[in-house]
């Protein structure tokens, strides 16, 4: 075996360019059998690797430090917008060429946008891994942005949002809570962006865009599964080599959202055969100390038939059909959402009550050690699930890496909630889940 | 001994378990629809001597979870696990499946929870069209019904019979094990051994249906749900039995017209006019001739256009077929991606059950690559005519009516226009 630095250096060997040349920057150990290796090319872009010859497939995903929080008012959904517009013609390809060569090779390719990121991914056949670099190194520079091509992804995104909001009553709730538990942060506009303003973007704005948040220095490459590491970075460089070395967008310091002090409660009125509840309580960012045992205080009331909300409320009660409860995994804080799915003739003020009594007696006694290694175990084989594929351990590493800023850090996670005690979820549960730190969205069947 | 399936991989430290019985939905009585997926589910709720709540509390701490999957043609119960803790998984998999309480209590809360289940998919237009086409397409056919029932007939079952089906066909029958993941085949073989019984007396009922019939001419069904501004559009008509020669060619052909991003149907209604964020066509297939549809969501104002749009499109497959570039493009789409249908254990494993279960020829999974490179240009043109009658339509959109009925009734060579409220129970 040969150091990573060695054949590094090999790969630099000749190459005047400063922006093609490779840094080895470590590498670490990913769960017991991986390693995940770090290099960075002379324009900024950072590459992750992890050989995994599980299956002759590899996944090629591409991070960007973009999402709907760089966006201004007026302008939301460009971010979204501007994902599907990468789909597009670029110099080098004309319009339909991305999608034709990546299908003719097996792969699925495709995108997804959020708060603080955007990803563009491919799971392909190991052997196409050559055209995975060329066409996405292509894209990160060379991008053509038309008219004809705008306008008609600006009717796509349209019937995105009337698909996934306008006609769908979990995704205008959802809509309405982020809009009212926000009053400065950005998150408190739709990823997809409000209609008025996806119908009002300019080939201009893209444009505008493209160049302030689509480049190396603001993309990490991740690239798993079953590949020969060198001739991978060889063609990297030689592919991204070109690319400029640009500044990182300059980051704005965003608004700091004011403290909740009171509850707030919004009224949906919709087709819906059903009462349902929807609560956003004010939570920690994703990095926060204190997620973890909020995750395990979300496993304990939620996580599956054992948990004690979904006893309570579907099978002793019946108050519910269903119980759900997450933690949005934002850069900066969020909110921790609860769903209450309402049974057929019962009231939604008795699931509030009921809620209210349950958060208050896991905050008073907190969980029992048995409810502790349920939740950690449930946890354990969730994450072990979400590393079945390449393109599953590609996103886990994209994503850590982007919002926690260690690509591995997911294994340290997992002993994160090894180490919550009863005391941390009791504290937690205390201190974020409290009636006047949450909004509340009660949607009622429309007469 | 038990038939058993394993399927090795140590890359992560997991196991899947499943064991699966040949009798589905296709058994549920007529006028008892549900019957065969509430007696899976009633099963589910725990063993004897256990409460459910321990029961639940047990799988739990063992980092287990186990579901129940009824289909036409099977019951699948699966249980994953961390690989450290299979062992104890077994036996409590074995009362579970063996020796289920099948309580009063439990029937009662799970009847309720159907009943909730069915109400609460009103609020799913994309799922509310899929089970309308099903219905319109198929008519009295058994392929028309719901896995989970109606309202009426979840009424009409009852506790004993929910019991006697389990003991019957599950409890009593034939079944399949399979595991996969960090498991070798010799410790599998053993567990299976001490831990699982040997195949019950009962000889598998048949699940064989008779021929499904096309209904001649284009009908139109609206699904009427006010405030939509958008709509879910299936439009399609009979496609092939699992066994039909004519199977592959139309697997290919369907894929060069309407399963990629890069075929026609995509190409004309999102890339081209931005009419919907998805354009695509399924070929389903099952003993008898299941269903062909293309699938759309455009808005209100052009749903009637891209409804024409699209039967022009297929028209125009049906009567010029593929051309060659795209019969290889479509060949080399199914074969390279296939690594994706096998890259799991699990994945590997269900596609073996598959075989066992639903009478899929073993050559359809082993010889893949060769039956889709093996179709010519003749052979997937003369399999979609042959297949897909585009005068015989069924096409169902959920829409708020008044807003598109009188442009779909103008839509060329329908026959009848139906109007079915959402609610309708």
């Amino acid at each position: 075996m040969v150091a990573p630095e060695l054949w590094v250096e090999r790969l630099n060997r000749g190459v005047a360019k400063r922006n093609a040349r490779w840094t080895f920057v470590r590498e670490q150990a990913f769960g017991d059998a991986l390693t995940l290796r770090r290099f960075r090319l002379g324009n900024g872009l950072t590459v992750l690797t992890l050989i995994d010859r599980a299956a002759p497939t590899v996944s090629y995903h591409t991070w960007f430090r973009v999402g709907s929080r760089h966006e201004t008012a007026g302008k939301t959904g460009l971010a979204h917008l501007f994902e599907h517009l990468m789909f597009n013609e670029t110099r080098k390809h004309k319009h339909g060429d991305f999608d034709r060569l990546m299908e003719r090779a097996g792969a699925e390719a495709n995108a997804a946008t959020w708060t603080d990121w955007t990803y563009y991914y491919e799971n392909a056949p190991r052997d196409a891994l050559p055209l995975l670099i060329e066409l996405e190194a292509d894209r990160m520079a060379n991008l053509v942005l038309r008219a004809p091509q705008v306008s008609s992804e600006k009717e796509v995104v349209a019937n995105e949002r009337k698909l996934r909001v306008e006609d769908d009553v979990e995704g205008k709730a959802l809509e309405m809570l982020y809009a009212n538990a926000f009053k400065r942060h950005p998150y408190r506009w739709p990823t997809i962006g409000w209609m008025k303003d996806i119908r009002g973007f300019t080939v201009r704005d893209c444009q505008q865009f493209y160049r302030t948040h689509y480049s190396a220095a603001n993309a990490t490459v991740v690239i798993a599964g079953d590949f020969d590491e060198r001739k991978a970075l060889r063609l990297v460089q030689k592919q991204y080599g070109t690319l400029p070395k640009t500044n990182p967008p300059v980051s704005v310091a965003l608004p700091k959202e004011p403290a909740q002090r009171a509850e707030r409660v919004l009224r949906l009125e919709a087709p819906t055969p059903t009462e349902k509840l929807l609560l956003g309580y004010q939570a920690p960012e994703f990095s926060h100390p204190d997620t973890p045992a909020l995750v395990l205080a979300s496993e304990v009331l939620f996580g599956g038939r054992s948990s004690r909300l979904h006893r309570l409320f579907c099978l002793e009660r019946e108050v519910a059909l269903s119980v759900r409860g997450s933690i949005s995994p934002f850069v900066d804080p969020g909110l921790f959402e609860i769903w209450i799915f309402v049974s057929h003739g019962r009231r939604r003020q008795d699931a509030l009550a009921l809620l209210d009594s349950e958060l208050e007696r896991l905050g008073s006694d907190g969980p029992t050690s048995v409810e502790l290694e349920k939740a950690a175990a449930q946890l354990e084989l969730s994450f072990l699930h979400s590393m079945e594929t390449a393109g599953g351990k590609a996103e886990q590493i994209g994503f850590y890496e982007t919002v926690a800023h260690d690509g591995a850090a997911v294994f340290d996670r997992l002993a994160g909630y090894r180490a919550v005690t009863a005391t941390d979820v009791q504290r937690v549960v205390r201190k974020y889940l409290r009636p006047s730190r949450r909004t509340r969205v009660e949607i009622l069947p429309s007469a | 001994m038990t038939s058993l399936w394993v399927e090795s991989s140590d890359v992560l430290p997991l196991v899947d378990v499943e064991v699966a019985f040949p009798v589905g939905s296709l058994l549920d009585p007529v006028g008892r629809e549900g019957l065969a997926q509430m007696a899976g589910h009633l099963a589910r709720r725990g063993p004897t001597g256990i409460s459910q709540a321990r029961f639940e509390d047990q799988l739990a701490a063992l980092g287990a979870r186990v579901s129940v999957e009824v289909t036409m043609r099977s019951t699948r119960i699966r249980a994953t696990v961390l690989r450290r803790n299979l062992e104890p998984l077994l036996p409590l998999l074995e009362r579970l499946i063996w020796r289920p309480a099948l309580r009063a209590g439990d029937f009662a809360t799970l009847k309720r929870q159907a009943e909730g289940t069915l109400r609460s998919r009103l609020d799913d237009d994309q799922t509310l069209g899929a089970l309308r086409f099903r219905k319109a397409l198929f008519g009295d056919h058994p392929y028309s019904r719901t896995l989970g029932g109606t309202a009426a007939s979840l009424k009409r079952i009852d506790l004993e019979r929910a019991r006697r089906f389990y003991r019957r066909h599950v409890a009593g029958g034939p079944f399949i094990v399979g595991l996969a993941g960090d498991v070798t085949h010799e410790d599998a073989e053993s567990l299976v051994q001490r831990y699982f019984p040997s195949p019950g007396a009962s000889r598998p009922v048949t699940s064989d249906v008779k021929p499904t019939r096309t209904r001649r001419g284009r009908h139109v069904i609206i699904v009427d749900k006010p405030e939509r501004t958008q709509t879910q559009l299936f439009i399609g008509t009979l496609g092939a039995r699992t066994r039909d020669p004519k199977l592959f060619p139309l697997i290919v052909s369907n894929t060069a017209f309407g399963g990629t991003f890069s075929g026609p149907l995509m190409q004309q209604v999102r890339g081209v006019r931005g009419w919907s964020y998805g354009a695509y066509s399924r070929l389903l297939h099952s003993a008898q001739r299941d269903a062909w549809y293309m699938w759309t969501a455009p808005s209100s104002e052009y749903s009637a256009a891209c409804a024409a749009l699209q039967i022009e499109l297929m028209e125009r497959w049906v009567d010029r077929g593929i051309k060659k570039t795209e019969l290889t493009f479509a060949q080399r789409y199914l074969i390279n991606g296939h690594c994706f249908d096998r890259d799991t254990p699990s994945k590997r494993l269900e596609s073996n059950l598959d075989v066992e279960l639903l009478g899929i020829p073993r050559r359809y999974v082993d010889k893949y690559d060769a039956l889709v490179s093996g179709v010519t240009q003749a052979d997937a043109v003369d399999a979609t005519r042959a297949r897909i009658r585009p005068r015989d339509l069924t096409i169902v959109v959920v829409a708020t009516a008044a807003e598109v009925a009188s442009s779909f009734e103008a839509l060329p060579g329908v026959s009848s226009l139906e109007i079915v409220p959402f609610d309708r129970r």
